[in-house]
């Protein structure tokens, strides 16, 4: 095996243990069915490794990372449009398990976290792109990197998906009350 | 932490949502192998196909009648016309202009449009092979008919029968994969049209 090919897989050993988390809360972004998520995790990490050796570092790696997962997330939307299952409808057992040991805090966050997903996952594809990179800490110069668009152009938008998210949410939260 | 408490709260909550799959990196060192291992194979029966294809349409120069050197100078003119179109309509669909999604996007809007034009084209093709042949046929009726006649061969029939019989399968199979293509573009549309903002809630 040459140099170069082990000091790829070393590398990309390395990003999938750094970049494994955010790569699957993306593809959940993406894909509300299990199965199909971790083969969109898994497709996710194939094109990394297609694109690492391409991958002069023009960018960062973080934002090489996310454009790479995004464009295939988005590639699984066009090619495969499922009817939307909402997160709600889940089995237990699709759901994350959360390692806390308040039973009561648990379930709430649980709650939250499923409330804040299904509302991300209702958004259009794009927009749902831009908030997950947000919500991942990216700055809006990098979301602009990855997304190919000016940082004013992020701000603007972010705060529109913000207002449509937050209204999500509201309207969820008031629909689970009556 | 910034000073933006809702965004901080939905980072909270969204920063628990999932962990990586079971033998995460396991599962897909396997796949890249795999992946590897069919694109050498795919790769190596293309090549035998190819060559195989233009062996056999030499072979069949040598025949007596020119059914044959007529059959394989079309099978040549067949193999390159195709792969001169999947050239043609290839062009600059090979890298995005720039990394970008919306240059993904693009680029992914560019490689449906061209997979549908050459899907077009080959249902064409098909036809245009089609009516070569036949006419090649009619034209060596005189020869090939009279052996026919005088030595039937049930195989023969069959065989005829069975390349017959590929021609609507390959047409449905065509035509299928470029309905699925035309919804993806249409997909793809949507996604554009997400992107210069034309649905922003």
């Amino acid at each position: 095996m040459s140099q170069h090919r082990q000091a790829l897989e070393k590398q990309f050993a390395r990003i999938l243990s750094e970049y494994g988390g955010p790569i699957s809360r993306l593809a959940f972004s993406y894909e509300a069915v299990a199965s199909v998520r971790e083969e969109l995790v898994q497709e996710i990490a194939l094109a990394i490794w297609q694109a690492l050796a391409h991958f002069r570092g023009d960018c960062s790696e973080r934002t090489f990372v996310y454009r790479i997962a995004h464009n295939r997330g988005l590639t699984h939307v066009g090619r495969r449009r499922p009817p939307h299952q909402p997160l709600e409808e889940l089995e237990e057992s699709e759901q994350p398990v959360d390692p806390r040991p308040h039973l009561e805090e648990q379930v709430a966050r649980t709650d939250q976290r499923m409330r804040l997903m299904s509302a991300i996952q209702s958004l259009p594809v794009t927009h749902r792109q831009m908030i997950v990179l947000a919500l991942e800490g990216l700055s809006q110069a990098e979301i602009g990197e990855v997304m190919g668009i000016t940082e004013n152009n992020v701000a603007v938008r972010l705060t529109r998906i913000r207002k449509a998210l937050k209204d999500t949410l509201a309207e969820r939260m008031t629909g689970e009350r009556t | 932490m910034t000073n933006d408490r809702e965004l901080d709260t939905w980072r909270e909550q969204w920063s628990s949502v999932a962990e990586p799959p079971a033998e995460f990196q396991r599962k897909v060192q396997e796949r890249i192998k795999r992946q590897e291992r069919r694109f050498m194979l795919g790769n190596l029966l293309a090549v035998i196909a190819f060559l195989g294809l233009l062996i056999f349409a030499l072979f069949l120069r040598h025949r007596s009648t020119w059914m044959g050197p007529g059959w394989s100078t079309g099978l040549i003119v067949l193999v390159f016309v195709s792969a001169a179109c999947r050239m043609w309509f290839s062009r600059g669909t090979w890298h995005p202009q720039t990394q970008s999604t919306r240059a993904f996007v693009e680029l992914w809007h560019k490689r449906v449009t061209a997979r549908i034009r050459l899907l077009r084209i080959s249902i064409y093709l098909l036809l245009g092979w089609i009516i070569f042949c036949a006419i090649l046929k009619a034209a060596n009726w005189r020869t090939i008919g009279q052996d026919v006649g005088t030595h039937p061969k049930v195989w023969e029939v069959v065989l005829v029968a069975c390349v017959l019989m590929q021609y609507p399968v390959i047409w449905y199979g065509v035509d299928w994969l470029r309905r699925r293509k035309l919804a993806e573009l249409n997909e793809v549309e949507k996604i554009m049209n997400e992107m210069d903002g034309k649905s922003v809630p």
